[in-house]
């Protein structure tokens, strides 16, 4: 196990941090493998004296270069408080889980009191993760979101002569 | 002497006439920070649709004179685009092969 860490003295005692992790896990990996990771995880979470407060699945996307091999992956979003050592104990278990291809995780917040933020995460929502959403495709590529955020050109790959002279539209962007 | 102030003259006067080819060329308002002008408008590293927008098709940032961004903001964004290549969100580079 890892050392207790004490945080800084920055820390109030009382109060948690909000870190968010982000895992990607092989394309072809079965539901209940999922199911197993995230509950492997969320395990770590709660005995780390953590509390999850949002879990997600992204679906599978097409990774922007290749990581171990794989050219797709199966993004997890987890979203929680807890205290400074937390984000050592749930990385070291990824890296110890086969099917977790990359991980990262980012400091949000500190300082923050448990008791302002509700967690999303009940049992059915947590089971619903271990899915990943329908039309995967679509979400995967960012095809879906692009076209409606920058029109239909070119799968919004920057475009010089619009940055450069500018749009008329003054869009969502 | 009159002669020279005539040279100066002509000069003074080409270099009028630069002037004015430039501004022709620069023509066009001042590109406000989007998101100075727009507080809903968030940064966040996991919105690759957004970050999309501030890298070249070679997968570099798009530096802030051709952005607009104000020098906040395309802190904010080069830290987003960094994070967001670390999950395979975003390219590191993008080569021809």
């Amino acid at each position: 196990m890892a050392q207790v860490r004490h945080g800084s003295s920055r820390d109030i005692s009382g109060r948690k941090r909000e870190y968010e992790t982000i895992y990607i896990l092989r394309p072809d990996i079965t539901h209940e493998a999922v199911g197993l990771v995230n509950t492997k995880i969320r395990g770590v979470i709660e005995t780390g004296g953590g509390t999850l407060l949002k879990v997600d699945n992204w679906g599978k996307r097409r990774l922007a270069y290749e990581v171990q091999k794989q050219m797709k992956g199966m993004y997890l979003f987890f979203s929680y408080l807890g205290p400074a050592g937390l984000v050592e104990e749930v990385e070291r278990n990824l890296r110890l889980t086969d099917s977790v291809i990359r991980t990262y995780s980012v400091k949000i917040a500190e300082n923050v009191d448990p008791a302002t933020r509700a967690s999303e995460v009940t049992d059915e929502t947590f089971a619903k993760a271990a899915t990943p959403r329908p039309d995967e495709e679509e979400i995967a590529t960012g095809q879906a979101n692009l076209r409606a955020v920058f029109g239909d050109d070119e799968d919004g790959a920057f475009d010089f002569e619009e940055a450069v002279f500018g749009t008329d539209d003054d869009g969502p962007l | 002497m009159s002669m020279e102030r005539d040279e100066r003259a002509s000069r003074a006067g080409a270099a009028a006439a630069d002037d004015r080819g430039d501004k022709k060329r620069s023509v066009g308002r001042r590109k406000q920070c989007k998101f100075c002008g727009d507080e809903a408008l968030k940064i966040d590293y996991k919105d690759q649709a957004l970050l999309k927008y501030f890298i070249t098709d070679r997968g570099k940032l798009v530096p802030r004179r051709i952005s607009g961004n104000c020098a906040k903001h395309q802190r904010e964004i080069a830290v987003a685009v960094r994070r967001a290549r670390m999950i395979a969100l975003m390219p590191f580079a993008v080569t021809g092969a």
